[in-house]
Order: C-alpha cells, then sequence, then structure tokens
C-alpha cells in the first residue's frame, strides 16, 4: 500500500504518458480500430432532461413511504405509490429507449443534474506537480445498454411491487411501509449503478442495492436467521465490494478520472493492442483493473467462491428474492462486466477468471439445487447457477450470450419465484417439496401451476418455445465456438442437464401428482435450512433412504393439520402479476431469437449489446468445431435441446411416474447407489462449513486472543495505573476523620512547622542557599 | 532602633516607640492569638469556635496597631478596617451557617459533622 | 534577640502558659480552673519580666499596658475555657474592651471607637443572638445542665503543645526579626498632608491666636503655594489673606505658633484609606455585599432534618407537650378562646407541639 502510495506520482505520469498515444494509435488503426472501438465508445447523443426523473421517481417514493411511516399508514397507500411512480419509471425508461435509437448513430448521451463530487488536489514530487482532480458528477450516461437494463429493472419492479402490495398484506401497518421504502431505494440504488456516468456514482448504487439487500433480507428483524442472512449478504458483498473499490482506486490512479466520458476513450488505445493480440504492450496495473471488478462483481452477482450469501437470502420476503435474483442486485455484477467489457479486453486474465468462475458456479450450484427439498432454496442455486451461464457468456467473449440470458432469465426467474411465493403464502410458509404435491388438482391454483410451468420450460431450456432456450444455448454455442473455452462448454451442457432435471423435480413434486399438503409450521416466514438445523436431523435421514420409517409421521402430522387449515389460493394481484410475467416470458422469444454480434439479423437485444460499450469487437480468435459440425450455434440448438428433454424425462421418469405419496418418489431408491454424493450435494458440499473452518473459526479464534490481550496487557496496564494511585490513597485515607478539629490541628501543626522552619534557616541552624537569600548575616 | 525612624515622630503620633515597647505588645498579640487557636482545637461548640476565630482576628489587630504605631504609618490600622470587615462578613455568613447547621441536627457539636470521612 | 528577651525566659515562660492554659481549659474529671489560670497569670509574668529586664527604661510600657493586657489575656483564657457560650460571648465582650484600650495607648482612637462599636455593639450582639436561636431546648429536669460538647474539650493537651510551639515560634521570630529585612520608614502622616487641610490649619491657627477673625488662608491663584507646612528648606509658613487682597505670610518661627498643628489620628487613618489605598475601601465594601448576599440566601433555605434529629425533635416535642399539659399555663388555655393565642406562641417554639 505503502509502495503504492510512493509510486502514485509515477501512475500518473504513466496516465499522462499513454494519454497521447492514445490518440495516436485511434488514428493509425483507423481503418480496423475507429469503426468498431470509437463509435461505441464516445458520447455524441443528448437526451432531453426528463430522462432524469427515471431514478429520482423511486426516491420520491422512497421519501413518500418514509412519510407514511411516519404517520403511522396502515392501509395500502405506500404499495399503491411504489406501484404508481415506478410504472411511471417504467414508461419514463420505456421513452428514453425510444429517444436513444430514434437518432440514428447516436449511442450514448449524458444527462447531468448537479455536480456531486470534485476535488482538485496537487500531487507533488521533488521533481515536477501535476494538478489532479476527481470529478463525480450525478449525472447518467446512458445508452442502449443502461436503457435495457432500466427497461427490464423497472419493468419488474412495478409487477414485483404489485405482486408484494397484496403478499406483504399481514403486515399491514407494521412493517408494510419500511417494506416498501427499502423496496423503492432499491430501485433507485439499482438505476444509480446502472446510469451513473462514472464509476462513484456506480459504487454509490452497487453499496446502495448492498445495503438495501441488507435491510430487506433482514425484513424479519425479530427471526434470528433472517438477521443472520443479512449479516452475511452484507458481510460477503463487503469483500467483494473491497475488491471493486480497489480497482475504482486504481482506475483512477491509471487514468486521472472515473467518468466514462473520458475514460472510455482512453481505453481505446489499449484496445486497439488487444484487438491486435499485443497484450503485452499493456500496462500490468491497467490489466489489474478488471481482475479487481471481477471480484467485486463476483461478490455482488453470487459467483463462486463468494455465493453463499444469495441462498440465505431467501430469509427475506419472497418479493425481495424475486427482485434480488431476477432484476436488481445479483445482475448488477453482470452489468459491470458488459459495461467495462472493453477493460476487461484488456486484460490477459480478467475474461478466464469470469468464464471459469462462472462455469464452476454453474456446475456447483447446479449439483446443490438438485439435493434440495425447499423449493425457494432450489430456485435461489438454479439464480447462482444461471448467472454463472451469464458471466461464462461475457467470459467467452459472447457480450451478448450473456446479457440476453440476464433478460431472459429476469422475466422468467422472476415468474418462478413469485410463483414459489404464492405456494409458500397460501400453505403457510411451506416450501418443503415432500410435503406439497397436486396443487393442479386444488381450487384456485391453476394459474399458479401453469405460470409455473412456463417458469419451469424456460429454466430447463425446452428448445424453440422458450426465451430461456435461445439465450442458454448462445452462451454454450460462444463457449464451443472458441477452441480454448470448449471445456467450459462442456461444464455447461453437463449443467444445462442438471438444471433441467432439478427444475422439473419441483415441478413434478409439488405442482403435479397425488394430492397432498401440510401446513408450514408459521405464516409466511419461510421454513427450511434443513442442512443447519441440529433438530432437523430426521428430516434429513428421511430425505434419501429412510423415508419409509419416517412416512407415517408427516402423514399423522398432515392429517391433523388438514382439519384446522385451508389453503388459500392466490389473489387476483398475484395471479395478475404471474400472468403478465409468463406472456413476457413468451414475448422475449423473438427479442433474443439471434444474439450473433456479428450477424445482421440480429435480435432486439444483440442490437442493444451492440451499441454499447459491450459491443466492441473483441480479438479474433480460431474457429472451432463442436462435434465435427461447422455452425456450431445451430448444432448447438439441437444438442442442448435434446440434454434439456434429456433431463426432463429424468425428472419424469424419477418424480412423477408411478408416484403415489409426496415423501417418496423411485429417486430414493435410486440415491443409495451414487454413495456420499447426494448427502454432500444436499449438505451444500460443506461450503459454509468449510468458509467456518477457514475463516470465520481462525477470527474467532485470533479476536478472542486480542480480546484477552486488550484485557489483560492493555486494561491490566491501565487498570494498574488507576490502582496505584488507589492504593496511596487508602494508606492516607485514615487521616481523613472527617471530624473538624483533626483538620483544624493539622492546619496549626503545618503553620507552626513552616514558622519553626524559617526560624531555623535565619538562626543558621539549617543553612544552605535559602537562609543566605532570607540574610546571609546569620 | 533606626535613629531616622525617630525622626519621623511627627503627625498623629505623640512620640516615637521604642522596639522593646513594640515587643510587650506583640508578646500579649502572640499569647492571644495562641489561646484563640487552642480554644478552636479544644472547643467543640461551634459557635465558641467561631469566638475563638474572633480571637485570633483581635490578636492580629493588636499587632497590627501596634506595628502602625511603631512604623508611624496609619497603613495598619486601615488594615485593621480590613480585619473588622472581614470578621463582621465571616461573623455573618458563618453565623447563617452555624443556625443552619444546628436546625438540621438539632446540635451544635462540631464532631457530629463527619461526612467527610475518609 | 538577646536583645529584647532572654530565651530562657521566654521558653519557659511558654511552657509554664501552655501548662497553665491546659489546667485551666475543661475536662473530664478534675478541672482545676482558678489554679490553671494562676500558672498562666505566672506564665505571663514570667514573659514580662523577660521583657521589661532586657528593656530599657524608656522602652517600658505604660502601667496601663500591664492592666489592659492582664484583662485581655485573662478574659480571653475565660472565653476559651468557659463552658457556657453566652458567658464566653461576654468574656469576649470584655477582651475587646481591652483591647481598645491597648488601641488607645497604641495613639489608634478612631480604631478603639470603630472596635468597641462593631465588635461589642454589632458583631457580639449577633453571636448573643444566634447562641440564643441555636441552643437546644431544656426539657424540665435539665434546665441546668450543660451538653457534654460544651462540658469537655477535646484534646486539651495535643492543642495547647499546638497553641504555644506557635506562640513560641511566633515570639522568636519577632524578637530576632527577619534578617537584613530594612524597618519601613516611609511615613506618609507627615506635617505636609496638612497642605490639603487649609480650613484645619486656619481653625488651628486662628485658635492659637495668629490671624483674626476676619484674615483667611490665601488661595492659590497668583500660582504659587499659600500653604507650606512642610517645606524643604526654612520654617514652615502660610499665606493668609486680609481685607482687599492684601496678603501676609505667617511662618512656624512666630511664637504662637501652635506646637501641636499636625494630622490626627481620624485624619491620618482618612488619608491612608481614601487617599492612598482607595481600591482597598471599595474591596472592602464588595466584601459585606457578599456577605449579606450569602446570609440572605441562606436565611431562606429550607433544612431538611435528617432521620436522627427528626426522631429527636419528635421525642422532645412529645415531652413538652407532656409537661405542658401539666403547666398552668395549659389550663388556662383550654376553656376561652381568645387565650389561645397566648399559648400558641409560647408552644410555637417546637415544631409540632401545638398538636
Amino acid at each position: 500500500m505503502i509502495d503504492l502510495l510512493h509510486h502514485l506520482p509515477l501512475f500518473l505520469a504513466q496516465a499522462g504518458e499513454h494519454g497521447a498515444p492514445a490518440a495516436h494509435a485511434a488514428a493509425e488503426h483507423g481503418a480496423d480500430g475507429a469503426a468498431g472501438v470509437g463509435g461505441l465508445l464516445r458520447v455524441n447523443g443528448t437526451l432531453p432532461a426528463w430522462s432524469a426523473y427515471l431514478p429520482l421517481l423511486p426516491l420520491l417514493g422512497c421519501v413518500l413511504c418514509t412519510l407514511c411511516a411516519i404517520f403511522r399508514v396502515k392501509t395500502r397507500l405506500p404499495a399503491i405509490l411504489t406501484v404508481a411512480l415506478l410504472a411511471v419509471s417504467f414508461v419514463i425508461a420505456f421513452l428514453t429507449y425510444q429517444h436513444t435509437t430514434a437518432t440514428p448513430g447516436a449511442q450514448a448521451a449524458l444527462v447531468h443534474l448537479w455536480d456531486w463530487i470534485n476535488f482538485t488536489g496537487t500531487v507533488k514530487t521533488s521533481s515536477w506537480s501535476a494538478a489532479q482532480t476527481l470529478v463525480g458528477n450525478f449525472s447518467f450516461y446512458i445508452d442502449p445498454l443502461s436503457c435495457l437494463w432500466m427497461l427490464f429493472v423497472t419493468g419488474l419492479a412495478t409487477l414485483i411491487a404489485l405482486y408484494a402490495g397484496e403478499y406483504m398484506g399481514h403486515d399491514l401497518g407494521a412493517g408494510y411501509c419500511r417494506f416498501f421504502m427499502a423496496f423503492n431505494l432499491f430501485v433507485f440504488s439499482m438505476a444509480c449503478l446502472v446510469m451513473g456516468d462514472n464509476l462513484l456514482l456506480l459504487f454509490l448504487g452497487w453499496e446502495g442495492v448492498g445495503l438495501c439487500s441488507y435491510l430487506l433480507i433482514g425484513y424479519f428483524y425479530q427471526k434470528p436467521a433472517a438477521v443472520a442472512a443479512g449479516k452475511k449478504a452484507f458481510i460477503i458483498n463487503r469483500i467483494g465490494d473491497l475488491g471493486f473499490s480497489m480497482g475504482i482506486m486504481l482506475t483512477f490512479v491509471q487514468f486521472g478520472t472515473v467518468e466514462y466520458a473520458k475514460l472510455f476513450p482512453m481505453i481505446e488505445a489499449y484496445l486497439v493492442h488487444a484487438q491486435h493480440g499485443q497484450l503485452d504492450q499493456i500496462p500490468f496495473l491497467v490489466q489489474l483493473i478488471p481482475v479487481l471488478f471481477t471480484i467485486g462483481a463476483f461478490g455482488k452477482s453470487a459467483q463462486f467462491p463468494l455465493y453463499v450469501w444469495l441462498p440465505d437470502a431467501m430469509e427475506g420476503p419472497t418479493p425481495v428474492s424475486a427482485l434480488i435474483h431476477a432484476a436488481t442486485m445479483v445482475t448488477a455484477g453482470v452489468y459491470l462486466v458488459a459495461r467495462f467489457f472493453p477493460i476487461y479486453l484488456c486484460s490477459e486474465w480478467a475474461l478466464p477468471i469470469v468464464a471459469w468462475g462462472g462455469a464452476i458456479t454453474a456446475l456447483l450450484a447446479a449439483t446443490i439445487g438438485m439435493a434440495q427439498f425447499d423449493i425457494k432454496r432450489i430456485m435461489a442455486y438454479s439464480t447462482v447457477s444461471q448467472l454463472g451461464y451469464m458471466f461464462c457468456g461475457l467470459g467467452v467473449l459472447g457480450a451478448a450470450g450473456g446479457v440476453g440470458h440476464v433478460f431472459t432469465h429476469a422475466f422468467f426467474k422472476a415468474l418462478l419465484f413469485l410463483a414459489c411465493g404464492a405456494v409458500m403464502h397460501g400453505f403457510a410458509g411451506q416450501l418443503d417439496l415432500r410435503k406439497l404435491s397436486g396443487l393442479n388438482k386444488m381450487r384456485g391454483w391453476g394459474v399458479v401451476t401453469w405460470t409455473m410451468l412456463v417458469g419451469c420450460i424456460n429454466l430447463a431450456g425446452v428448445p424453440y418455445i422458450t426465451a430461456g432456450f435461445y439465450s442458454k444455448d448462445t452462451i454454450m454455442g460462444d463457449a464451443f465456438a472458441n477452441p480454448h473455452t470448449q471445456a467450459i462448454g462442456w461444464i455447461l451442457l453437463i449443467t444445462a442437464g442438471l438444471t433441467a432435471y432439478y427444475t422439473f423435480r419441483v415441478f413434478f413434486r409439488v405442482f403435479v401428482g397425488p394430492k397432498h399438503y401440510e401446513p408450514g409450521d408459521e405464516a409466511h416466514a419461510p421454513h427450511d435450512d434443513h442442512g443447519h438445523d441440529p433438530a432437523g436431523g430426521p428430516a434429513l435421514r428421511a430425505g434419501p433412504g429412510h423415508s419409509e420409517p419416517h412416512a407415517p409421521g408427516p402423514e399423522s402430522r398432515s392429517t391433523h393439520g388438514a382439519h384446522d387449515f385451508h389453503p388459500h389460493p392466490p389473489g387476483w394481484a398475484i395471479n395478475l402479476v404471474l400472468g403478465v410475467l409468463a406472456v413476457c416470458a413468451f414475448a422475449a422469444i423473438p427479442l433474443v431469437l439471434n444474439l450473433d454480434l456479428l450477424s445482421d439479423k440480429i435480435a432486439w437485444v444483440g442490437g442493444m449489446v451492440r451499441h454499447s460499450t459491450a459491443g466492441v469487437n473483441p480479438p479474433h480468435h480460431d474457429h472451432a468445431h463442436f462435434l465435427g459440425f461447422e455452425d456450431v450455434h445451430g448444432a448447438m440448438k439441437i444438442v442442448s435441446g435434446i440434454v434439456a428433454l434429456l433431463g426432463i424425462g429424468i425428472a419424469f421418469v424419477l418424480h412423477y411416474a408411478g408416484r403415489t405419496t409426496a415423501a417418496t418418489s423411485r429417486a430414493d431408491a435410486l440415491l443409495p447407489r451414487l454413495g456420499p454424493i447426494p448427502r454432500l450435494a444436499q449438505h451444500k458440499w460443506y461450503v459454509d462449513e468449510i468458509y467456518d473452518f477457514l475463516i470465520v473459526t481462525p477470527l474467532w479464534w485470533m479476536s478472542h486472543i486480542f480480546h484477552l490481550i486488550d484485557k489483560l496487557l492493555v486494561d491490566g496496564v491501565v487498570n494498574l495505573a488507576g490502582f496505584m494511585p488507589r492504593v496511596a490513597g487508602s494508606l492516607v485515607r485514615k487521616q481523613q476523620t472527617g471530624v473538624l478539629h483533626d483538620y483544624a490541628v493539622s492546619m496549626a501543626a503545618g503553620i507552626t512547622l513552616v514558622i519553626l522552619v524559617v526560624i531555623l534557616y535565619t538562626t543558621g541552624a539549617i543553612g544552605g542557599p535559602l537562609a543566605a537569600t532570607l540574610g546571609g548575616a546569620h | 532602633m533606626n535613629d531616622a525612624l525617630l525622626t519621623l515622630a511627627q503627625a498623629g503620633f505623640p512620640a516615637p516607640m521604642s522596639q522593646a515597647t513594640l515587643m510587650h505588645y506583640l508578646v500579649v498579640s502572640a499569647l492571644m492569638f495562641g489561646m484563640g487557636l487552642i480554644g478552636f482545637l479544644t472547643r467543640r461548640n461551634l459557635i465558641i469556635m467561631f469566638l475563638c476565630t474572633e480571637l485570633m482576628f483581635q490578636a492580629a489587630g493588636i499587632a497590627l496597631i501596634a506595628f502602625s504605631r511603631f512604623h508611624l504609618n496609619h497603613t495598619g490600622e486601615t488594615f485593621v478596617i480590613f480585619v473588622l470587615t472581614i470578621a463582621a462578613a465571616e461573623a455573618a455568613m458563618a453565623l447563617a451557617l452555624v443556625v443552619l447547621l444546628f436546625r438540621r441536627k438539632e446540635t451544635l457539636d462540631a464532631s457530629s459533622w463527619m461526612q467527610m470521612k475518609g | 534577640m538577646d536583645g529584647l528577651i532572654s530565651p530562657i525566659l521566654l521558653y519557659s515562660g511558654c511552657i509554664v502558659g501552655a501548662l497553665g492554659v491546659c489546667l485551666a481549659l475543661p475536662r473530664r474529671g478534675l478541672s482545676p480552673q482558678i489554679i490553671g489560670a494562676l500558672v498562666f497569670a505566672l506564665a505571663f509574668g514570667i514573659l514580662m519580666v523577660g521583657l521589661g529586664i532586657k528593656a530599657p527604661k524608656a522602652g517600658l510600657p505604660n502601667f496601663n499596658f500591664y492592666l489592659f493586657a492582664i484583662i485581655a489575656l485573662g478574659s480571653s483564657l475565660r472565653v476559651i475555657s468557659h463552658p457556657r457560650p453566652v458567658y464566653a460571648a461576654l468574656y469576649f465582650i470584655l477582651t475587646i474592651l481591652a483591647s481598645a484600650g491597648m488601641y488607645v495607648l497604641l495613639s489608634a482612637e478612631f480604631m478603639a471607637f470603630a472596635l468597641v462599636i462593631v465588635y461589642a455593639g454589632a458583631i457580639l450582639i449577633t453571636y448573643l443572638f444566634v447562641i440564643m436561636l441555636a441552643t437546644e431546648t431544656p426539657t424540665a429536669d435539665q434546665v441546668e445542665a450543660l451538653a457534654d460538647f460544651d462540658r469537655y474539650s477535646r484534646e486539651p493537651a495535643m492543642a495547647t503543645v499546638v497553641g504555644f510551639v506557635l506562640v513560641a515560634g511566633m515570639t522568636t521570630l519577632m524578637a530576632t526579626g527577619v534578617p537584613g529585612a530594612q524597618p519601613l520608614n516611609t511615613g506618609t502622616t507627615t506635617a505636609a498632608d496638612l497642605n490639603e487641610l487649609p480650613r484645619r490649619v486656619e481653625t488651628s491657627l486662628r485658635s492659637a491666636g495668629l490671624i483674626g477673625i476676619d484674615e483667611h488662608i490665601a488661595g492659590d491663584e497668583a500660582g504659587h503655594q499659600s500653604l507650606d507646612l512642610a517645606p524643604s528648606e526654612g520654617p514652615a509658613r502660610v499665606r493668609v489673606t486680609y481685607g482687599q487682597g492684601r496678603t501676609r505670610e505667617i511662618t512656624a518661627d512666630d511664637a504662637r505658633w501652635p506646637r501641636d498643628l499636625q494630622l490626627t489620628n481620624i485624619e491620618g487613618i482618612g488619608f491612608s484609606l481614601l487617599r492612598d489605598n482607595p481600591g482597598s475601601i471599595e474591596v472592602a465594601g464588595v466584601i459585606l455585599l457578599m456577605a449579606m448576599l450569602g446570609s440572605v440566601v441562606l436565611a431562606q433555605k429550607k433544612v431538611e432534618l435528617d432521620e436522627a434529629a427528626k426522631l429527636a425533635a419528635q421525642n422532645r416535642s412529645l415531652a413538652s407537650t407532656l409537661t405542658l399539659d401539666n403547666s398552668p399555663l395549659m389550663a388556662r388555655t383550654i376553656p376561652g378562646a381568645p387565650n389561645v393565642r397566648e399559648a400558641d406562641v409560647r408552644v410555637g417554639q417546637n415544631p409540632g407541639g401545638a398538636a
């Protein structure tokens, strides 16, 4: 750190030096560089000022909901306000999008609100000094990428707010206003993150979504599990944010600015090098920036090894989960990589790290998801897994595939979560797929079942009829198209099969089959976490192999429960939102049909990506064949479709065909043959325990040791300093008798003593300098 | 004995005073002061204790007047005015306090106030 | 020191005096107060003899000094040894009067009168009032009884030793003087001060017959000093006018010049107080004001009795009510309503006693 500070002037000098060659190089490589690079990274458009209302409306909603909380509003007013404001935001986002794409050739526009941060300082060394300005305005950088993000963020947030208005009804008055306050703040933070025109504003939004996720995950703050989950999310995000903030600082040190409008043109010079394969000409520290950004993105987007917070985030209310998983928080990391795709291209290691991190996460989360029983938790792991796909897409240079998967995933994941939330809402918190079955046969659950099916086929990637199929397929095709990343492609292909299996495992277990239900133990409180709870031991054993002995137990409870419990089917708001989302999931198909950036018939999402900073031309690589096919993407469609159908089929055989009870299935017979793997997967590969052992326990011991040092050594010294006067005081305390006369006697004796000393001095009985002063004669 | 001092025996003072005469007065003053001190230390009645402080004031006054006479200088007498002032002020305050203390404990015994015991 | 008092006599006098005071103080058991007083007188005699031996004939104070000294010291011994506060206060008045006598001997007449007026007249009366206010209500059977704290003094021996070591030290220091310290010789009460009192000089000269009834000391309109009673050279002189602007000069050479033309004691104090130390009178005023404020604040304060005292007061009031029941006064108050006030006055002294 000190070394870095010491070299700061040097870096600045470097930045200055590199600034000049940048323009030079751009001109030099004008023929092939400027067309693909310069136009995308330069601000050349204008936007009307009203587009600034887009983020400000959620902020207004936040303020209004706070006022509602202050005035103890007990109605659904906060929900109505939120839905209305977010709907207007969505409309503004749509108009902004239209405005942005209306003028041909315009890629990005700046909307300046007000000056926010403006520091000017002088860096001095013995030899030279330079003025350095840190500018971070509250202004927005709007290009197709931010438009795309804001469209689905505001759109989904509106729908989820509408859903939450009904879902959170039981908390009317108590936490209702608080919920919607944080909800609005969440959307505002996400808007700042996506639309900010500089890294500081992005970081503000970045921290804002972290804060809001903490507030919302810990919404049921009386539940210890919710509090712990909130803390976990916050702390793990801090780890990622540390890397990200270091990346921002390094960016400033290297480029002298954090504003996109100035930053991206500077990157061009390096990008030209990168596109010609001359990565060794790019300074090491510039190559380090995207790696640091990746740490932040992995923390925020729940990638290995920082993914552990997201499954625990289920403790929050379900709409929050939907919001976090579908639209806002976790896509922030993907957005960061897509936005800074040019810098990532300049780094030798950043994109491989992204790709491999994504692939490992995808596979790991899918295997864990296969073994879970809590349907919401399965959805959480599927999110982690799908986020892995998105990072893979970006990491294998297929920015459009990654972003497209964000887009499609947003709809079907919101749909899946809200459907799960409806189940949880209706069955008093019951989420265990062994205790629910045959929902399609119950009155009022039709919409939920059908929309759930739509979500499931999207997540599983059923060929040709689902949007999720096309976006996922693009990612896998991009991976196989590059000979260096074919291993990643295989991992993703296997994961696709696993995804199809665990998705339909949920569907076949819960939504079809024999009719059966047991209510949850408490209304709306998520009931899960078998893995951690010691009391959940029997349930664990009941899962894989010993289901028969335990079957009577749940049955008896179920008959008992069935007498006094009646599931209440979702109301119109929930059904409406689910229906709209299902329609959206299908409507997204044509938008992601073709995501090949070089193609002429590129679909809408791909076009949006192509005209943003993520659309810069990646360096050319050799084209690989897949299983002998020349057209990798075309072959991929068939292969991945087969894999998905295979997964669904296995799920059908194991979990639907011949199943007579809710708790058992054919899979139970199969599990013991697989050895310890199901058990390990059910315990999430013991990742939490490993973290506990590697990080938490040493920290705990260290803090205890330091606590002891503080208590014994530091406090001891301080207490000793306090103790000595006490001892001295207790020695002389007996003199303080409290009797007036004793004080008077000592006073008189003191005076007498002074006079005697003076006499002795003046008579020379005891001599010395004082006697000489008083009168040397004596 | 300073001869120059004797020549100053002018206005206000009848004749110069010898140092031996001064010593007589000072011995009486010292004895009276000692008596006041002893009284303050031995007597337990708050009122008598304050009377003893007045006695000490009085001894100081005699010494001041004697010095004033010896030095043929009125400043000593001016100082006695101060002593009277302080004595009057002290009497007013101290006696008010004594009355308060008495009302609280219904006794004038100084030893009954031991709150400052360490 | 040897020139003023013999150390042997001084210290033996101090020891004997300590013995005397110690004997005279009230104590448990035998309390030979008369013997103590005599021993103390002996000590005083030893000291006076010690002083008288070394003093020249002119240095001996006059007879009145010994008289006043004996009265002052004897009565102050009584102040500290008398068990009854009232008597102590009265003896203190005697001390004050004797001190005032000594002031007169020291030609400080004004201070002597001030002392008597302020101390004996004001402060001591306050003391007497307080003694009456702050005396425990005597019960019927112990009207004459004294409180323990009045009857027995506290550690008389130690206090006496401390006190007389201090006396010996002070006396030694007085006799030795501080070596090298020069006596103060800037007398301010010179004849020059009379220059500022022309009317007083005029009256003095007129009564001496030096100037007539129509003559006045001239103003100094001519620019020269018309009154110079302490000239740097030559005799003191005064210029007087008579008739229409005619002046003549009178000098101290004149045989009729009053020999006692000098500042009186009170004039000297006036100059010292108001001209030489003008701030001091302000300070004294502020001190008195503060004392007055303090007394007012203290007098307004409501005092909470502590538990023990409350209990004692209850017991006392109960006892006094019982005695009142038997008294003829109480018997008289019961039938007639108009007499109730009389009883209230009597009973009102005891808190809660009227019930």
